[in-house]
Order: structure tokens, then C-alpha cells, then sequence
């Protein structure tokens, strides 16, 4: 049987300010969600209450009808910042946070550069990496925990088209199996996958599309 | 090792490579410590300042000054990319990562008193101290610093995010520090005169300070970090 994504009437307040009001959809495995809509509506705001980073002003995020919270460990999240240490290798990072989530082994490690094509970059710091390089790590870093819900924050910036290729085949290869959560201000770039679109404007959610490919 | 414990274990680890890995912060708090004490050495001794207070004065400040400099580091490191989400996503317990950044802190400061107060002994000329007397020294550094690690962490983690964290940074720390300063100058001047139970309430108090400031922000740190 497959996950369950329940968020129900989410708010986030901060100070006076209503950062987002009433969302509400429900996602299962194979489900891949485009959120979409002009900057600062709230988007990555969203997703972080989703990934358990920030808590909710009221309403409620269930996985598997139960409400969850950091504690969880196993939500892959990329961004479109790389989230890495710089003064630490690229073998370093990834066995780091490998290590974090108790599944480190020399083999997968290998594995999953080898995948992103940065096995021959292994012993450089992330600091002299390229832009997209930096991403294609953040990529093995979100997927090391073989993580069952995914959120993904913009993340083709700074990509190249092999990078955004890469990333397309990830986020295909990841459908049958993964619950999928991606914010986005240009849908284009899922051309190919079926996905179901959730528009957020000011805060509200606007439109929920139907799946399309 | 528990689970916990583990997590914990290799945050520390990975935090003190990360520090050893940045030569040039490490080396220029390091110079900064060693300038303050033959500073302040050299001054206290024109002063005719009895060797006592001269070593408590010239061992809190220079320890006080530079941990400014390296304690603010900590969560910088982790606020770079955004890694601290990264972090908190595997680790999935804030609590855990303020030990960790204590510790690792806590492991710095001493690392730099190794340094610190064999110059300052040499400098001041300090002679000859008893066990009991240099116990108390390493004890009351001890507990100084772990005070300062655990208050510079729980500052660090408030004010990271803020734009103006650099600024705030020392006005907040140096208020709540002020039990631990004079606490540790009075009990390292005590160790020097032999008059050591003259000071066990102090003693007592960096203890409580110090168990405080580590067991409240641990169980708070999840308020902290979201902000």
C-alpha cells in the first residue's frame, strides 16, 4: 500500500503577517505536485512546513493519516540552495549526511556519485565546485536516504541541460515509488511528466489542476 | 552508542573538521588569543599587579575575547547553502545539534586554553602551584568554559539568522556571561592564593550556570531555531 500526503487547512502567521491561508490537498505515492505561483506567495513556506522546518500556525500535515514532524527522517529536500558544507569534499558531504541517516556504505555512496557524475570529483571541496555541480551533490545528497516523500524547492536553478536532464530522470524514476511535492514558477520544465498542478497566490491556494502530462 | 548519541557523535566530528579544515579562522583566533595574553601580560606586570588577579585577569579576557570571535562561527557555517535545514532534516532533533555545537565548541575553547594559560603562566611568571591549587585552576576553566560554550552556542543559534547577527552577537553574549567572568576570576585568583574554600559557592554557582544553560536551550532549541 502506498503513502498518504494529507495537508489540511494549513495557515502560517508570522507577527500580523499571513503568510498562507487554508491549504489543503492530498498527495499519494506516484503523485507528483507542481506548486506554482509568482514569488512570495508562499510557496517555499509551504514546503518547509511540509518537510517539518517550520511548524504551522494552524490546520495540520499528515503522513499516513498520522501527523509527523522532523523526527520523521526520511523527506529528501532539494533547493535551489545547495545545502552543503563547503570546506568538506564531496565524498565528505555526502558521507556525512549518509552516515545521519544510518545508511552508509562505501558501495552506495560510490553508487550515487557515480549516478550524478561526480565519482572523478570526489576528493574536491564543494566550495570549488561549479553551480551545478553543487546541485547534481545536493541530488545524491536528497536521495542517499532513498527518502519516500520528496520536496523539491526550485530546483532546476543553476542546472545545466544535462543537470536538468539528470534531474527529470530522477524525478521520473522516483514517481512509482516516492510522493513528490515540487515548487516551481515555470511548469514547462516538467514537459513530459504527469503531474498535478497547485496554484498559489497571495497566500491562497488559487487553482488545483488536473493531472496532466 | 544509542541512536542519539550516534547523531551526536558525528555532528561533533564533522563540526571540529570543519573548523580544523578552515586554516584561516582557526589560526587568526588562535593569534588573537596568544596577542591578548603577552598584551595584557606585559601591561599587568608594569602595573605591579600581584600575580594572582594579574593571571585570573589576563586568562578570562583573552579567553572571553577570542571565544566572541570563534563561538560565532558556529552556526554561520551551517546558516552557508542552507545546510542547517539539511542538517535538521537528517538529524530530525534540534536539541541534538545545540549538544553537538556545545561540544564542539566546549572542545575549541580548551584546545585554545592549552595554548592560553601556559603562556600566561610563563609571561606572569606564576610560581609554583600545588595539586590542589592547579586542579582548581583546570577545574574552574573547565566549568568556565563549558558556561561559555553552552551561552555563546544558545546566542549563536538566536541570532544566525538575523541580519545584524555579527552585532548582536556579543552585546547578548557578554550580559549573560558576567556570573561566569566573575565567578572565574575570583576562583582562579582564589586557586593561586591557596584560599580555595573561600570560593566553593562560586564553584557551586558556574555548575548550576553552566548545567542550566545546557539543559534549557536543549530542550528549547526547536523554539530557537524556528524563530
Amino acid at each position: 500500500m502506498g503513502d498518504i500526503l494529507a495537508v489540511e487547512n494549513v495557515s502560517k502567521q508570522i507577527q500580523e503577517k499571513i503568510i498562507l491561508g487554508n491549504i489543503s490537498f492530498t498527495a499519494v505515492t506516484g503523485d507528483l505536485i507542481a506548486i506554482t505561483g509568482p514569488n512570495g506567495a508562499g510557496k517555499t513556506t509551504l514546503l518547509r512546513m511540509i518537510a517539518g522546518l517550520m511548524t504551522v500556525t494552524a490546520g495540520r500535515i499528515l503522513w499516513n493519516q498520522e501527523q509527523y514532524g522532523l523526527e520523521h527522517g526520511r523527506i529528501g529536500y532539494l533547493s535551489h540552495q545547495p545545502m552543503l558544507y563547503d570546506s568538506l569534499s564531496v565524498l565528505e558531504n555526502l558521507s556525512f549526511f549518509a552516515k545521519l541517516y544510518n545508511c552508509y556504505s562505501p558501495q552506495s555512496v560510490q553508487e550515487i556519485l557515480t549516478r550524478v557524475g561526480l565519482w572523478l570529483a570526489r576528493y574536491e571541496p564543494a566550495a570549488v565546485l561549479s553551480r551545478g555541480m553543487q546541485q547534481r551533490l545536493a541530488i545524491a545528497r536528497t536521495l542517499v536516504s532513498t527518502p519516500r516523500l520528496i520536496l523539491y524547492d526550485e530546483p532546476f536553478t543553476g542546472l545545466d541541460r544535462e543537470g536538468r536532464e539528470l534531474l527529470l530522470g530522477l524525478l521520473a524514476e522516483n514517481q512509482p515509488r516516492t510522493v513528490q511535492v515540487l515548487v516551481t514558477h515555470d511548469l514547462t520544465l516538467l514537459d513530459g511528466l504527469k503531474c498535478r498542478e497547485i496554484k498559489i497566490e497571495g497566500g491562497k491556494m488559487v487553482e488545483e489542476g488536473v493531472a496532466s502530462d | 552508542m544509542t541512536e542519539y548519541g550516534r547523531k551526536i557523535w558525528l555532528l561533533y566530528l564533522k563540526d571540529l573538521r570543519t573548523e580544523l579544515s578552515t586554516q584561516d579562522n582557526l589560526l587568526s583566533t588562535f593569534v588573537f588569543g596568544i596577542m591578548l595574553v603577552v598584551i595584557f601580560s606585559f601591561a599587568f606586570q608594569l602595573a605591579d599587579v600581584p600575580v594572582d588577579r594579574a593571571l585570573a585577569a589576563v586568562l578570562w579576557i583573552s579567553v572571553f575575547f577570542t571565544s566572541t570571535l570563534s563561538l560565532q562561527r558556529s552556526f554561520a557555517i551551517e546558516q552557508k547553502n542552507d545546510a542547517l535545514s539539511a542538517l535538521l532534516l537528517a538529524v530530525g532533533d534540534r536539541g541534538a545539534v545545540f549538544l553537538a555545537k556545545m561540544l564542539s565548541n566546549l572542545t575549541s575553547l580548551l584546545l585554545l586554553e592549552l595554548i592560553l594559560v601556559p603562556l600566561a603562566w610563563v609571561l606572569i611568571n606564576v610560581q609554583s602551584a600545588g595539586p590542589t591549587q592547579f586542579g582548581l585552576l583546570i577545574g574552574v576553566l573547565f566549568l568556565g568554559s563549558w558556561g561559555l560554550a553552552a551561552v555563546g552556542t544558545l546566542i549563536n543559534g538566536m541570532t544566525v539568522q538575523l541580519a545584524n547577527a555579527r552585532l548582536l552577537f556579543p552585546i547578548l553574549l557578554f550580559p549573560l556571561l558576567i556570573p561566569i567572568l566573575i565567578g572565574g576570576v575570583l576562583c582562579v585568583s582564589a586557586a593561586l592564593n591557596y584560599s580555595t574554600g573561600s570560593v566553593k559557592g562560586w564553584l557551586y554557582l558556574l555548575l548550576c550556570f553552566d548545567l542550566i544553560y545546557t539543559v534549557v536551550p536543549f530542550v528549547l532549541f526547536d523554539l530557537i531555531l524556528e524563530g
